[in-house]
């Protein structure tokens, strides 16, 4: 973005605007952009999840408002505004209020590592992925404040809960993002994405840039995403982790004390949430943009590398690697309702066993065999590997893959097994008992 | 002492919990979810399918309620005579539970005697609870469950309603309910002619055909002197009086012919039938004749001293003879062509046939008897 603005304030108009003046007008328009985008994904995502949902229940979903029920979000927004904002008596004011603030926020930072296409990221940061995961788990304290101020026993006993799934869950995502990071010798976002061009295997070219170089086709990242998307769903409250307001149990957790658009502020966050989790789980293992034809185009636009590009290819490369990364997005998504039409709510024991004793461990058996494919692609005699320097890259490939899979898979196979419930004797129920 | 009690079944479920459960379950799922996903661009039409959608957008699409569906009553009644069914019996009212059907009976205005008719009918459709025990026990099926379900209002009192809103003509009920009002329609229609003998007037009138009757009274005599040419203002009355005679010989006829048709479908020989039929024709035309005698015989007296009005008179009297003897013509007519399809079936003589034609013809005798009066009532004014 700083380069089209560069380009066409000093290059096509001749401008000789300073540099401060680039950076300047191109970070408004991005958080401008941004800003805009945000609740409208949310807005999209909202009547994509309750159409979607219908469908699985045998429904139609809301049709009613605009042509096949389009503008009901709109419909659902006015009314939020409209609505009393009421504070409960006994409630801690401040706190009350600034809780949603405090979980919308940190969302709305997130935007700003997500590389949307080639070139259109806002902020290349070389930690792109550690800053989103401090910055994600920062809306855990806005949802600690708001069941404190709440004053409601329900809305303290939500919080609580999502806090602890929060944390408990923060550590297998972090630990399959480490696998991934451990593959791209690097934090940045752009930087996974560029590792996932080529052919189905990360960072292999044999002629042409296909742009399917995911890492979710390794068995590596394949179970890193798995593991990944799981904790993503326990972070972003998703089904089966929807503990923090399980309806049936804490009426909205902490939610529950709030009403009109402080309610809205915590759905927006949460759908907003949902969306860059998607669009994460995207970025980091299904390769982002990456898109066949994405890279052709974009190596004909203008970038720091061929600033004598044509603007048009920028334009191209934009639409495709959008499209591709929304895409990517929606349809990970589509599987987050998925799960929810099919699963029911989790307890908080069966969550905390099923994070701490299957997902992390399950993630150390990943970084194993990340390091170990990083070990048979990269390695050369120095570090030991002498045995296969002469070897070709492919296959060092093949040797990766079938090392990664079998480790992953015994490993799976042996936490499962360990893991299986004993079988239960057959209940006293059945037979003839004696009343005295 | 001690009771051996044995307990129900336990339904063991098998969850096919494997050595290695590795998701299975889960995928499975997934699976169903699926599968239910994308069936449901389809419509399921049919509730055997399990998948697709089954919903109906209401407002736009309706589902064909059924005919025994019932929501609130209403009373019917016939639109071709106008009579309610309802005599007042009183039954609903007992039987209703949340007790909100209320009515009076309708009394003779002549004699103070009760009618089989109603005269205010209400409903309280707001405490109604659409049992349906008024429509069972109704002996003369004119209250039935209705089928309109949108009657949510903000006027609480509207909801308590009369006989003008609770009345349907029986076409409407027909309509709703074909096949339930097939059954009961002959039955309905049987007890409604016994009762409207008992009534006079517009007593037992629906209140919406009160209008409408009363419109085609006053029509009548507007309407018929026009073709007949017979524009002299003085005869009028002995005109309509004639006329009335006549019209009352015809339906007398017809009614013999109606009566001798329902009997006829019993057992009765063609000729038995024919013949009753025939002489109460025939009785029907001596009456109308000698009502025209008599009418000429009264105005006889009256000729002398009125030249000029009474040729008039006179063609009038004998207008009504000629008209009421077409009318009995015609009823003797319509009566062979009636009992001409089921002269097979019927072999034996019906006595009561005879009886009900002999009966016809008295009461045309009469009737026009009564023609003859008024017409000589009509002179001496």
């Amino acid at each position: 973005m700083r380069d089209l603005i560069d380009g066409l304030l000093n290059t096509t108009l001749g401008l000789g605007a300073p540099d401060w003046l680039v950076s300047l007008i191109s970070y408004v328009a991005i958080v401008t952009i941004i800003f805009l985008v945000a609740p409208f994904q949310m807005l999209f995502f909202t009547m994509y999840e309750r159409r979607a949902i219908a469908r699985m229940q045998d429904r139609i979903g809301p049709n009613r408002v605009g042509p096949e029920g389009a503008f009901q979000p709109i419909a659902d927004g006015v009314k939020m505004f409209t609505k009393e904002d009421i504070v409960p008596a006994g409630a801690d004011r401040w706190v009350h209020l600034l809780a949603p603030c405090v979980v919308v926020a940190p969302t709305m930072l997130l935007f700003a590592v997500v590389p949307w296409g080639p070139g259109m990221v806002p902020v290349d940061l070389n930690v792109g992925l550690l800053f989103f995961v401090a910055i994600s788990s920062i809306s855990a304290i806005g949802i600690m404040m708001a069941g404190w101020g709440s004053n409601n026993k329900f809305a303290l006993l939500g919080a609580m809960r999502g806090v602890a799934q929060m944390i408990s869950y923060e550590i297998p995502a972090v630990l399959s993002l480490l696998a991934a990071v451990l593959l791209a010798g690097s934090m940045s976002l752009v930087s996974l994405v560029n590792l996932q061009a080529g052919l189905p295997f990360v960072g292999m070219l044999a002629g042409i840039d296909l742009g399917l170089g995911w890492l979710i086709f390794t068995p590596v990242g394949f179970v890193g995403a798995i593991c990944f998307f799981i904790a993503a769903l326990a972070e972003g409250e998703r089904t089966p982790f929807d503990i923090p307001e399980a309806d049936s149990e804490i009426v909205a957790g902490y939610m529950t004390e709030y009403s009109g658009m402080k309610f809205g502020l915590f759905y927006l966050a949460q759908y907003i949430l949902n969306f860059l989790l998607c669009a994460i789980t995207a970025t980091v293992f299904l390769g982002g943009w990456q898109f066949p034809g994405v890279n052709w185009l974009y190596e004909r636009a203008i970038s720091p590398a061929n600033p004598a590009g044509n603007g048009l290819f920028n334009v191209l490369a934009g639409v495709l690697g959008v499209f591709a990364f929304l895409l990517k997005t929606y349809l990970l998504f589509y599987v987050m309702i998925w799960l929810r039409g099919a699963f029911p709510r989790l307890r908080v024991d069966q969550l905390m066993h099923f994070g701490w004793k299957f997902l992390i461990p399950l993630s150390l058996v990943n970084i194993l065999s990340a390091s170990l494919w990083v070990a048979c692609m990269q390695w050369g005699a120095e570090q030991g590997m002498g045995a296969i320097e002469g070897w070709s890259p492919w296959a060092r490939l093949a040797l990766a893959f079938v090392l990664t899979f079998a480790i992953n898979l015994v490993g799976y196979i042996a936490l499962v097994r360990i893991q299986a419930p004993t079988r239960r004797r057959p209940s006293r129920l059945t037979g003839s008992i004696a009343v005295p | 002492m001690s009771i051996q009690i044995q307990r129900g079944k336990a339904i063991t479920v098998d969850r096919r919990t494997r050595k290695t459960p590795m998701g299975q379950g889960l995928l499975r799922g997934l699976g169903v979810i699926w599968k239910h996903w994308s069936a449901s661009f389809q419509k399921n039409d049919s509730y055997k399918k399990i998948q697709g959608t089954f919903t109906i957008e209401y407002p736009e699409e309706r589902r064909q309620l059924p005919e025994a569906y019932r929501n609130m009553p209403i009373l019917l009644y016939d639109e071709q005579s106008g009579h309610e069914f309802c005599t007042s019996c009183f039954q609903c009212e007992r039987i209703c539970p949340p007790q909100v059907i209320h009515m009076t009976q309708a009394k003779d205005p002549a004699t103070g005697k009760p009618v089989p008719a109603v005269e205010s009918f209400e409903i309280e459709y707001d405490a109604c609870m659409s049992c349906g025990l008024c429509a069972e026990v109704c002996p003369f099926e004119a209250i039935k469950m209705d089928h309109t379900f949108e009657l949510s209002t903000h006027d609480h009192p509207s909801l308590t309603v009369d006989k003008t809103a609770l009345n349907r003509p029986t076409t409407y009920y027909a309509q709703i309910a074909p096949r339930m009002w097939e059954e009961v329609k002959e039955n309905a229609y049987k007890k409604l002619a016994a009762n409207m003998k008992r009534r006079s007037d517009l007593i037992g009138i629906a209140p919406q055909m009160q209008e409408q009757l009363r419109e085609q009274l006053a029509r009548a005599p507007q309407a018929e002197p026009a073709p007949e040419a017979v524009a002299s203002a003085s005869t009028t009355a002995d005109d309509k009086a004639a006329r009335l005679a006549a019209i009352r010989a015809a339906n007398a006829a017809k009614r013999a012919n109606s009566e001798n048709g329902q009997a006829a479908q019993g057992d009765a020989t063609q000729s038995a039938d024919d013949k009753a039929a025939r002489l109460a024709a025939i009785r029907a035309a001596n009456a109308a004749k000698r009502a025209a005698q008599q009418a000429q015989a009264s105005e006889a007296p009256e000729t002398a001293p009125s030249e000029s009005a009474s040729p008039a008179d006179d063609k009038a009297a004998r207008l009504a003879a000629i008209r009421a003897a077409n009318a009995a013509k015609r009823a003797a007519q319509q009566a062979q062509a009636s009992e001409a399809p089921e002269t097979a079936a019927s072999e034996s003589t019906s006595p009561a046939d005879e009886k009900a034609a002999r009966l016809a013809a008295i009461r045309a005798a009469n009737a026009a008897k009564r023609a003859a009066a008024a017409a000589e009532k009509g002179q001496e004014e």
